[in-house]
């Protein structure tokens, strides 16, 4: 039995077309036994990037409390908002700060960014538990679910999906991985960001 | 077998702990209270590791008083809450960590509502409408799925409060004996004999 | 291999030598069952560890001329069952000058498994085919013998890739029918065939152990028009008896790094 088991709990990323999406389920369990279905495992960073955290539950709350105090003084000192590419950096170093006793949860960002010339851009990232970056262009995933995610995203996704469209895709996806997965499940959320506005839903999903 | 429950009904939260305190097989005790009064809305239920739970229990008590003291005012149960889960989290990554499991129950006076967080010694949190720690949650958690309202009564708490202890009764090997029973709502704390 | 050390005593010690009789050799097999037909696929990628010993070694065998066998885990292990069930058929068709009916090579899959219950054959099958009421049939076993008939089956190394997306999509899981209409109980051949293709390209595309080459059979009941299969490539038909069930190979090249 693996730390990054104990809780469960899975999260996933995807790109659509000047949009990005993030889904998670809503279970905290302990091993076998499932205590809540209502832990939120996304967290909104600002009102364009949203971090999931899916791994050990105390270390997805201590590291859901320290982004934003670090994302607070960014702001403060900056006087503006942390870029996706920026925070994903910051993530990335947190963790491994922690290089040898590490923190043990699988972040995956999603989030739009601004271009230079004023446009916007969709951007994902995941990292493993000691902050090991993975910029990617169609979908990242992570948690106990991860390689029925993998599976499933790798034969639903397509390029270019509008948010509508982008928002069925990420939710057959997670939905069926979860139902194949007996540590996440319990229901699930989905976020999908576009570059003035933020779609969640929680979905009906099998509650076994 | 150490048990505790707690449950989430209209405008209360009732939380309650068996009463007995052993080594090993022996029951060296069977009338300690462990539930712990931490303000006048919050109660906290702790179970674990003899000598880390009554250690840790009188730190956090110490601290909601002292908070209480310097700003006149008491911490509300979701930051009470935030700050005991932060505790034990730093707890886990120190020389010697705390083994304790806690229910958290307070009626917040600002929002008038009930909340309840169930914590265990790693420093997990979450909300929950009715939880329970050690061998009784494999009975309370399926039954109260059943029969928990977040609508109901005292009185109607209480009983899915009785169903839980009678099942555990009745099918734990080990049966944990009496049990200490206390209510917080917006009245403040009062002990209920079942 | 393990060699025996002196220890700090400078005595040297017994050493307990191990031997383990099974390996692990990857790869991917797959099942899908339609009303008429059945399909049964895996690719051809065998490899022990991080190192490819063969890109072509085939894991789907034909048993009869309505039966087909996939076999994955222990390659070694698959290999003689299937020459062991092989035998075992044909000694049905000298006893009853027939060939055994496919939920009978099941029950019979179930008690050669069984029979090895202390020492088992490292093997997951599942077996494709034609029923004698003339409908697709896939079993599916585990190594000491369950089994259960389904409409379709992932297993191997990419199974759980593979299951969750065939959940979605041949059991239409988590989709709701639009009003006043129900999904299809049975898909048709080419549809079927399009998504075991597309298993198999994001089995390859994301799983290690899975690639090289494809190997899809194709099975058709009595009296059924192999036509949909003119516009696939590569493909063989193996069938050997005239009017009975007509059974093809589709060949197809998968990504090999």
């Amino acid at each position: 039995m693996s730390i990054m088991d104990q809780n469960g709990g899975s999260v996933i990323a995807m790109v659509g077309k000047d949009c990005v999406a993030i889904a998670s389920d809503l279970r905290l369990g302990n091993e076998a036994l499932a205590v809540s279905s209502n832990f939120q495992k996304i967290f909104p960073i600002t009102d364009r990037i949203y971090l999931g955290l899916p791994g050990l539950a105390t270390d997805v709350t201590t590291l859901k409390e320290r982004f934003r105090f670090r994302v607070n003084m960014y702001t403060i000192k900056e006087e503006r908002e942390i870029e996706p590419e920026t925070f994903a950096h910051l993530v990335s170093s947190t963790l491994y700060e922690h290089r040898f006793g590490p923190y043990y949860v699988e972040p995956v960002m999603a989030g739009i960014s601004k271009t230079p010339s004023g446009g916007f851009k969709p951007f994902i990232a995941a990292t493993d538990l000691i902050g090991c970056l993975n910029y990617a262009k169609d979908f990242v995933v992570a948690g106990t679910a991860s390689s029925k995610l993998y599976g499933v995203a790798e034969g639903l996704w397509e390029p270019d999906l509008e948010p509508e469209d982008l928002f069925e895709t990420i939710s057959q996806t997670i939905m069926n991985a979860l139902d194949r997965d007996a540590y996440s499940g319990w229901g699930c959320i989905v976020h999908v960001l576009t570059k003035d506005k933020v779609i969640t839903r929680t979905l009906k999903a099998r509650m076994d | 077998m150490e048990t505790s429950f707690a449950i989430t009904g209209k405008g209360y939260v009732i939380v309650a702990a068996d009463t007995t305190a052993s080594r090993s097989i022996i029951k060296m005790k069977t009338d300690e209270d462990k539930v712990k009064t931490l303000s006048p809305h919050l109660l906290m239920a702790y179970s674990g590791e003899p000598g880390d739970t009554v250690h840790f229990a009188e730190y956090v008590e110490r601290n909601i008083r002292l908070y209480q003291i310097r700003n006149l005012y008491p911490l509300r149960p979701s930051a009470a809450a935030a700050w005991i889960r932060r505790a034990l989290a730093t707890s886990l990554r120190s020389r010697s960590p705390y083994s304790v499991n806690l229910l958290v129950g307070g009626y917040d006076t600002a929002s008038h509502d009930p909340h309840l967080y169930w914590i265990d010694f790693l420093g997990t949190m979450t909300e929950v409408p009715f939880a329970a720690h050690g061998y009784g949650a494999y009975f309370a958690l399926s039954l109260l799925d059943r029969y928990h309202d977040p609508e109901a009564s005292l009185e109607d708490g209480l009983i899915a409060l009785k169903r839980c202890i009678r099942q555990v009764e009745e099918r734990l090997v080990v049966t944990p004996g009496k049990y200490k029973v206390k209510v917080v709502s917006k009245d403040g704390i009062q002990e209920i004999d079942l | 291999m393990e060699h025996s050390f002196a220890s700090p005593s400078g005595h040297p010690q017994p050493h307990q030598r191990h031997f383990n009789p099974y390996s692990e050799n990857g790869g991917t097999i797959l099942a899908i069952a339609g009303a008429n037909f059945s399909v049964i696929a895996g690719d051809t990628r065998q490899s022990e560890g991080y190192s490819i010993q063969t890109r072509y070694a085939p894991k789907v065998f034909r048993l009869t001329d309505k039966a087909v066998l996939a076999t994955n885990g222990f390659a070694a292990d698959g290999n003689m069952f299937v020459k062991k069930v092989r035998q075992r058929l044909e000694w049905y068709r000298h006893a009853h000058s027939k060939d055994m009916p496919i939920r009978a090579i099941a029950r019979l899959i179930q008690t050669m498994l069984y029979a090895r219950r202390f020492f088992p054959y490292y093997v997951y099958n599942i077996l494709g085919g034609i029923e004698e009421d003339g409908s697709g049939a896939v079993y599916s076993f585990d190594p000491v013998g369950s089994y259960e008939r389904e409409a379709c089956r992932a297993a191997g190394a990419a199974q759980s890739l593979v299951q969750p997306f065939l959940d979605n999509q041949i059991y239409f899981k988590n989709q709701t029918p639009a009003h006043g209409t129900s999904h299809p109980a049975h898909l048709p051949l080419d549809h079927v065939l399009e998504l075991v293709i597309d298993s198999f390209t994001s089995a390859t595309e994301r799983h290690i152990e899975v690639g090289d080459g494809l190997e899809i059979y194709v099975v058709l009941a009595k009296g059924s028009t192999p036509q949909v299969l003119d516009r696939w490539q590569g493909v063989t038909e193996m069938t050997t008896t005239q009017d009975g069930e007509r059974m093809f190979v589709i060949r197809r090249n998968l990504k090999r790094d």
